[in-house]
């Protein structure tokens, strides 16, 4: 399974994985998020980690360890609308057997215009669940007219 | 490509374990039932390629356009 990731510490549950943002990063295997399937148009890369933006702001990295430059940057979409609650997440919370609520995560992905940082927009229609529990996840798909895959996130 | 004629209520198979049936057809429009395990992702094609689109768009970012919209963040 993890064919690609060289083990360099002692501990064997811990990998050395190369990221393009971060250079070479230390992740343990219960770290490790399955997105089953990945996401569009990644669907063969599945083992994602959630790294925290080092500075003082809600965005969080999802790493790729299948690829070291696939990595996007996602937020909780509670930060952005805090009445973000698409139909179709009790059904992702069923196939996910998620049993307490807080072990929900949700995360929507930004996209940000190369040098036009204050035209990001999130995905609201392509949110990320993951049962933290588990650590399976997968990219649900929002069909519901309030919810647009370019949601302006500053103001215009 | 592979075609295919079907008539009403007939169906075919992809692999094992995904099914269609033509359900309905009423004019330009027909209804199609569709059988699939939980990991395969069936979408409509306007939609799957809208979602793939946004996904292949946000993996080009960079570490530099997170510091920015940090900062835009603190400001707001």
């Amino acid at each position: 399974m993890a064919a690609n990731l060289q083990t360099t510490s002692p501990d064997p549950a811990v990998f050395s994985v190369k990221t393009r943002n971060f250079g070479s990063i230390e992740v343990r295997s219960d770290q490790i998020i399955y997105l089953e399937p990945g996401l569009l148009g990644f669907t063969q890369y599945r083992r994602y980690v959630l790294i925290e933006h080092h500075q003082e702001a809600p965005f969080l990295w999802l790493q790729c360890l299948d690829k070291a430059d696939l990595a996007f940057v996602v937020i909780d979409p509670q930060s952005l609308l805090p009445d973000y609650q698409p139909g179709a997440l009790a059904q992702a919370k069923r196939d996910l057997a998620v049993e307490c609520p807080e072990d929900l995560k949700v995360l929507v992905i930004l996209t940000i215009p190369p040098g036009k940082p204050q035209e990001m927009t999130a995905n609201l229609m392509g949110p990320v669940v993951i049962n933290l529990k588990t650590r399976q996840g997968r990219q649900l798909i929002v069909e519901e007219s309030q919810y647009s895959h370019k949601h302006r996130v500053f103001p215009g | 490509m592979l075609i295919l004629t079907r008539k009403s209520g007939e169906g075919l198979f992809i692999g094992d374990n995904i099914r269609i049936t033509i359900l309905e057809i009423r004019g330009k429009q027909i209804r199609l039932g569709i059988e699939a395990p939980p990991n395969v992702v069936v979408l409509r094609e306007e939609i799957y390629r809208r979602i793939q689109e946004e996904n292949l768009q946000a993996s080009g970012t960079r570490d530099v356009d997170v510091k920015e919209i940090a900062q835009l963040w603190r400001q707001e």
